[in-house]
């Protein structure tokens, strides 16, 4: 008997919010389809495709957008599948955007069903975790630590550095955490490791706690993802019943669970210490450091804390991939970086690449050109925490460095594109009013001065020259950042400072 | 009350119960009422103020029944720089409200939310639990009318 034909169709969040759920639905009610096999991919991050549907006949997979198509005249599989070939479609694989990427973490998104664990197994997955067991502790850190992976969160601090610091720690029990709390506007790319290959956080996060000596890790998802809420919860259990989570795992001494807490709604939670706070089940009210998480965090224990993103990329580190990734880049900006290209972009998605990018290189390789088709007038890195530059400013290279030095940050590798029709003055009103409605409230620079900020912006857009406002919203704005405990109040002022620096006239009158 | 007892029982034992408990009576219910505020408290040894200072710092959890359905507008930057402000204001002029407010007959609350995760093809709304991608006002309808027909 022929192999049957397999037709993908992608159960993502943004592929499911432009009809992936419709066309599922319309091809699961042909006539004949029982002679086909329905695969429920992930995304292959090429969002401007989605939904992508492709089919697999004797090997060869070639699939095409089927956004927008009316699918109730097709009646039977023959009927879908000539309506199919007639679309032109084509290996997504060859598209320039899939095929100039290094992608390294985000090996598997795509290509198969997240929650099928043989094929994660037949992709390479959990030989890592084999591979880990069989080595000493310190071996796995040591390996990290050569790797030059640093933090995908948004801070940067090596990976390999905190690791040591909780496998230092004396303590018999230990826990890791793993923070899916991805509120930067502008950003999907643990989403879419929790959607579309949900075994490798949770291989990531049990090679960590090998590692470090934890026996229990959480993971705090944001309650705006339910989707990832339903893969993580079915991958958890699989993983459970093939004995990658529980005790003895694979047969080796090691015991290890994973829980998975949601969020409710504040984005001051994905700041470590407010994460600890409301998993405890409390205010997320920023803490102080030190103590340092990694010697005294959940519960007053030692605690690993680690993004989506810096987890999944630990397997890919002990599976052969490791000077692959070490090779790329250098100093902080070392490996892959998931950038997430969207807003005003034709082709949005994820893009995993070295850092060692210039911006006008990402725009014309990925992104091409605005969806609006007008030109492009500022571009925002890092989330709501980072900066806008200026469409003069596309020689930029993404690396940490190059950003630490005009005062940005990569974050969490949002790429945010704006044409020009946004009002800049605007833009800084909401990064004051985001803040004011997100400060968790503990440092008043933070919880007052925002509201203040909103005030002062607000009177500058009625009067841009107006000297005393210019220079209050600048002293207001050197307060929040050397008196806030948190990232929250420190470093909202950077938008301002670089709408104020890279948008001469925009906000103020220079 | 009962019904409130059985929700939390589960997460009493465990550590930092009190969110997951506050998630279930929030889905249970479709609010937090003083009867459970009472039944927190009780559950987790702490006084009624204790549990009310938690609950209200959150957004997901709330002291009013919320509409029949919530319609969550995305306002954050990549959603702002294509157009979801104007998305909000046809939604608020359509359904004669702010941000926030649920419609007298209880059947919409329209809610601000900052970021779906849903970035590359904004600008996004999400109803109940299902987003909406590249929205406008009549995908956003035409999904409230699907749902109601099938009610």
């Amino acid at each position: 008997m022929a192999t049957p034909i397999k037709i993908y169709i992608p159960n993502e969040t943004t592929s499911n919010s432009v009809g992936a759920i419709q066309v599922h639905r319309a091809i699961s009610n042909l006539i004949g389809i029982e002679e086909a096999e329905i695969i429920r991919n992930g995304t292959w991050g090429a969002f401007w495709l989605e939904p992508f549907i492709e089919v697999e006949k004797e090997g060869n997979r070639i699939g095409v957008c089927y956004k927008g198509v009316d699918l109730s005249k097709l009646k039977t599989l023959d009927d879908f599948l000539s309506d199919f070939e007639s679309r032109d479609p084509f290996d997504i694989r060859n598209i320039e955007f899939i095929k100039e990427q290094k992608r390294i973490v985000f090996s598997r998104i795509g290509k198969g069903d997240p929650l099928d664990i043989s094929f994660y197994q037949n992709q390479g997955g959990y030989d890592s975790l084999k591979n880990a067991l069989s080595l000493d502790q310190q071996n796995v850190i040591d390996k990290i630590k050569e790797s030059g992976l640093t933090g995908r969160g948004g801070a940067a601090f090596p990976t390999g550095i905190k690791m040591q610091t909780v496998s230092d720690q004396s303590s018999s029990l230990k826990y890791l955490a793993c923070n899916a709390d991805e509120g930067d506007g502008g950003t999907f790319s643990d989403r879419l490791i929790m959607e579309s290959d949900p075994f490798a956080l949770i291989e990531g996060m049990t090679i960590a706690a090998y590692a470090v000596g934890a026996s229990k890790g959480y993971i705090y998802l944001r309650s705006e993802y339910p989707l990832a809420k339903i893969y993580l919860t079915r991958a958890i259990g699989i993983a459970r019943e093939n004995n990658f989570l529980g005790t003895n795992i694979q047969s080796s001494n090691f015991d290890f669970e994973i829980e998975l807490r949601i969020g409710a709604g504040s984005y001051v939670c994905g700041e470590e210490t407010a994460m600890m706070e409301s998993i405890e089940g409390r205010r997320g009210l920023v803490r102080s450091k030190p103590p340092l998480p990694a010697i005294n965090g959940l519960f007053d224990k030692p605690t690993l804390i680690n993004n989506v993103v810096t987890l999944a990329t630990i397997p890919p580190l002990l599976n052969g991939s490791l000077s692959e990734f070490s090779d790329l880049g250098s100093g902080k900006s070392v490996g892959t970086m998931p950038f997430q290209l969207c807003g005003n972009i034709e082709q949005s998605g994820l893009v995993e690449i070295g850092f060692d990018i210039t911006i006008s290189e990402m725009i014309k390789k990925y992104g091409k050109r605005t969806k609006s088709g007008k030109p492009i007038h500022a571009i925002q890195i890092g989330g709501p925490l980072g900066i806008y530059l200026s469409s003069r400013m596309m020689s930029t290279k993404l690396t940490i460095e190059s950003l630490q030095s005009i005062k940005g940050s990569v974050g969490h590798g949002g790429i945010v594109v704006f044409d020009n029709t946004v009002d800049m003055s605007e833009q800084a009103k909401f990064a004051m009013e985001f803040c004011a409605k997100e400060s968790c409230g503990k440092c008043t620079p933070c919880r007052i001065g925002s509201v203040r900020g909103v005030e002062i912006i607000d009177r500058l857009q009625k009067n841009r020259s107006s000297k005393e406002d210019s220079i209050l919203l600048n002293e207001l704005c050197k307060t929040m950042e050397a008196t806030s405990l948190c990232a929250m109040g420190g470093m909202t002022p950077n938008p301002i400072y670089s709408i104020i620096n890279n948008f001469p006239n925009e906000l103020v009158e220079k | 009350m009962t019904k409130i007892k059985e929700a939390i029982r589960p997460y009493i034992e465990i550590e930092g119960g009190l969110m997951p408990a506050l998630h279930a009576v929030q889905e249970m219910e479709g609010y937090i009422s003083n009867d459970a505020i009472s039944e927190l408290g009780l559950a987790f040894n702490y006084s009624n103020a204790e549990v009310l200072d938690v609950l209200t710092y959150y957004d997901d959890f709330t002291l009013e029944p919320s509409g029949e359905h919530v319609i969550r507008v995305c306002r954050a930057e990549a959603c702002q720089s294509l157009m979801s402000k104007e998305l909000t204001d046809h939604l608020t002029d359509h359904f004669g409200m702010s941000l926030g407010e649920t419609t007298n007959d209880s059947k919409i609350t329209l809610k601000e939310v900052f970021c779906l995760g849903n970035c590359a093809l904004g600008p996004s709304v999400m109803i109940n639990e299902t987003v909406i991608g590249e929205a406008n006002k009549d995908k956003v309808l035409n999904f409230l009318n699907d749902i109601e027909s099938k009610n």
